[in-house]
């Protein structure tokens, strides 16, 4: 790596190619130490419980591997959904790590995910006037069923690919949106 | 759900760590603090759980079929009403919720992330057997999914809901599963 990094994002740079051959829970502080180059200590410092170095290294491959496309309608909603399935298939020992990170303790104040607040936004657009429970209720099954967690669960506990998750990911969306009545949708 | 036969000196570690993740708010907890609430020797410890990832697994594995276990569903109708109460109950034991949640996402060497499948698929096989396969299929993903402690744990956390507003938001998309097939059961009753 030529650009300097601070030490908080070296660590999670190593972290990452260590996860390449090994799983999360067998990367001691001492090995990551080893490979950043830096002292033990300093990792605990930076990350003072496995629980925080977890959540910070999915936040770093959220960021650099899985980035979300942008989408405003239920179409692009489902394709970009598709894609990240796609791309959780292309790396799965990136993708478990967020869709454990996702499952603990928050460790941080942490602040809902990026998707969260646009598929929100999406429904305020698609169904401005549907009432705020209902409103509710589908953002937070759309936002459960485009998870990481939808993916491993169904990956390991079905064995699907991407594309066979997808579709039940479609599945599922459909069911949802079908309980609201057709005149809050603003557009077809 | 098959729990493994457990020892009683398996079942006092269980607890003893399941108590200590409550008390502590972390998995984070040494053989002998875990030896010590259990009343044993740390070696029993060791001797039974060689490493903490098998003491995690075997503790959320106990978790799930102990203080979360379901009561059981005689429909597949009736798994709304089963993860309403589930909801709940992961509400009232937060840290223990986030350690069944977890240990299900680690892939093929974690815990098993769909551990009531089977009887979901009898449920529905019985009751609506006319799906295809592709329906079945979403049908039985889709409230697996829902019928779990990441239920809980996304709701809570990227929507800041409390225990009512989880366990009808997790009944209600249960039931839009179910809305498709209702009308093509089998039975007459």
């Amino acid at each position: 790596m030529e650009e300097p990094v601070d030490t908080a994002t070296a660590i999670l740079a190593s972290a990452v190619v260590l996860l390449r051959e090994r799983m999360f829970d067998d990367i001691s502080y001492r090995a990551l130490a080893d490979e950043v180059g830096i002292s033990e200590r300093t990792i605990y410092r930076q990350y003072p419980t496995r629980a925080h170095l977890l959540a910070a290294l999915s936040n770093w491959i959220e960021q650099t591997r899985f980035p979300l496309p942008p989408f405003v309608t239920v179409s692009d909603f489902r394709a970009a959904v598709h894609e990240r399935f796609r791309a959780f298939d292309t790396l799965p020992a990136y993708a478990y790590v967020g869709a454990r990170a996702s499952a603990i303790s928050p460790t941080l104040n942490t602040e809902p995910a990026y998707i969260t607040r646009a598929i929100e936004a999406m429904l305020e657009v698609a169904a401005p006037t549907l009432n705020r429970r209902d409103q509710r209720r589908v953002a937070a099954s759309l936002r459960y069923f485009s998870s990481a967690m939808f993916w491993a669960r169904l990956r390991t506990g079905f064995d699907l690919d991407a594309d066979e998750i997808g579709e039940a990911f479609d599945r599922a969306v459909d069911t949802v949106l079908a309980k609201l009545p057709a005149a809050t949708w603003a557009e077809p | 759900m098959t729990v493994p036969e457990l020892s009683g000196t398996q079942a006092a570690i269980l607890a003893a760590y399941a108590e200590l993740i409550e008390e502590l708010g972390s998995d984070d907890v040494s053989y002998r603090v875990i030896a010590r609430r259990a009343g044993i020797a740390e070696r029993t410890v060791f001797r039974n759980y060689p490493t903490r990832v098998d003491l995690l697994l075997a503790t959320a594995a106990w978790i799930e079929a102990t203080l979360f276990a379901r009561e059981e569903s005689h429909s597949i109708f009736d798994i709304p009403l089963a993860i309403r109460d589930a909801m709940n109950r992961y509400d009232e034991r937060p840290e223990l919720a986030h350690v069944v949640a977890e240990t299900a996402m680690r892939g093929v060497s974690g815990a098993a992330p769909s551990p009531d499948r089977a009887h979901l698929e009898r449920l529905l096989d019985a009751e609506v057997p006319s799906l295809d396969a592709a329906q079945r299929r979403a049908v039985i993903a889709a409230l697996s999914h829902l019928d779990s402690a990441g239920t809980w744990v996304t709701f809570r956390r990227e929507f800041g809901m409390d225990r009512r507003d989880i366990a009808d938001a997790a009944a209600w998309a249960a039931e839009a599963v179910l809305d498709n097939i209702r009308d093509r059961t089998s039975f007459r009753h």
